[in-house]
């Protein structure tokens, strides 16, 4: 199983694909938006997208917006929005445009876990 | 910080007798550390001067005080998911079909710490219950005035809203204050917390105007109190409960007590209680 982390800050990347490897997932890395439709492409058995929203380039919410728009992926991936972006209004409108959950920064492991349960993904003990 | 053997043994049976929680000599170390914030804020130079000050007036502020502390209050948002997949799937429609819609539903949370077993409970319902908002009566009851003065509040943190609970359900049943989320109007008019102690005869009185109870949650709490006052409890609880109804325990739990009174129902490889 692949789970794309997309932040522009390498130590989110770091932390969180740490978490994403525990519950065993296959890790892959973007710092934008970018960079996370080349992964898609190349990926696209994906089967979640932890993204962050504000990223130089192309931004997380427009990756969403691009990701949805094409129809190759279906609904697939998952998208968990993992940001600082904590005001409902943002919510709202990353829901709207597909994100399946959302996880407001600072995050640690179990809330991690228990978001990718809700979804139905796999979750690897240990 | 020393005990004398005798303050401990009266400490520990004060709150066997207010509480049902059982501190035995190896939860001597949590006694005193559950302590030390009452010590300071009381200014009390030590244990055994706390137990004489308790004994002095086991009703008093400083004996709830003791009792509040010793409580664990740790819970979450949909703990365990079994138990409302078990509401939604199972237990709903079956008390809707046999009631009838229109009728009212009785639910009781037994030992309902901060209350997110209770908001868990109402939004299963609003969920799946036809007109849940005005059929869906749920009781929360709580030793800890701690935890029902949060409970009543309805205001949790980020990150207590963030486990267990589906975002969709978080951005449409809460309103966001800074970087807390308060349960919305609708939802809080589903639910009442009131002061009940597990352990009293006295139960009844607290909670029957709430019942009689379709389904009552009782979760993670018999684990502290002896085998015999978990059977007690356990028949507190059938006498406020109607015929055919649910009893939801912990996972580990057992409905102890008369147990020809129940039936045992199986969901998801855990086991349910249905009152005969
Ligand atoms: C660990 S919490 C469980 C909360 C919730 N039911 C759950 O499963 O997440 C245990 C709660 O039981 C309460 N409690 C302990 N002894 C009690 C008693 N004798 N009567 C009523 N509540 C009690 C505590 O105050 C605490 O809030
Ligand atoms: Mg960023």
């Amino acid at each position: 199983m692949k789970a794309l982390v997309v932040d522009d800050a390498k130590v989110v990347r770091v932390t969180l694909g740490r978490i994403m490897k525990q519950i065993g997932y296959e890790v892959l890395e973007a710092a934008d938006g970018a960079q996370a439709l080349e992964q898609m492409e190349a990926n696209p058995d994906t089967a979640v997208v932890m993204l962050d929203w504000n990223m130089p380039v192309m931004n997380g919410y427009d990756f969403l917006v691009e990701l949805r728009g094409r129809p190759e992926h279906g609904s697939d991936p998952k998208v968990i929005m993992v940001t600082t972006e904590t005001g409902m209004g943002q919510m709202l409108k990353a829901l709207a445009a597909g994100a399946d959950e959302y996880i407001m920064k600072p995050f640690d492991k179990d809330m991690v876990v228990s978001k990718m349960e809700i979804l139905g993904l796999e979750v690897a003990e240990g | 910080m020393s005990m004398t053997d005798r303050e401990f043994k009266y400490l520990s049976a004060f709150l066997l007798k207010a509480s049902g929680i059982v501190v035995n000599e190896d939860k001597m170390y949590l006694l005193r550390s559950r302590m030390q914030p009452l010590l300071r804020k009381y200014k009390i130079a030590s244990m055994d001067e706390l137990a004489q000050q308790v004994r002095s007036n086991e009703r008093g502020p400083l004996a709830h005080a003791v009792v509040d502390a010793m409580t664990t209050n740790e819970t979450l948002f949909f703990r365990d998911q079994y138990p409302y997949d078990a509401l939604k799937t199972l237990i709903f429609p079956e008390i809707v079909h046999s009631k009838g819609v229109g009728k009212r539903i009785n639910i009781w949370s037994a030992a309902s710490s901060r209350g997110q077993e209770g908001i868990s409970i109402a939004l299963t319902a609003m969920e799946s219950v036809p007109q849940a908002d005005r059929r869906v009566r749920i009781l929360g009851t709580d030793l800890s005035d701690e935890a029902l003065a949060y409970a009543n509040e309805g205001l949790y943190t980020q990150m207590e809203v963030q486990r267990g609970m589906p975002v969709k359900l978080l951005v449409r049943f809460f309103n966001q204050e800074g970087t807390n989320w308060r349960v919305c109007p609708e939802l809080k008019a589903m639910l009442t917390f009131k002061k009940a102690n597990l352990v009293s005869d006295q139960l009844s009185g607290v909670v029957r105007p709430h019942g009689p109870f379709d389904i009552v949650f009782l979760r993670n709490v018999l684990i502290y109190f002896t085998v015999d006052e978990r059977k007690r409890v356990i028949d507190r609880i059938a006498a406020n409960m109607v015929k055919g109804g649910y009893l939801i325990t912990g996972a580990t739990e057992v409905a102890q007590g008369v147990r020809s009174k129940w039936e045992m129902v199986t969901f998801k490889n855990k086991r349910l209680w249905k009152l005969k």
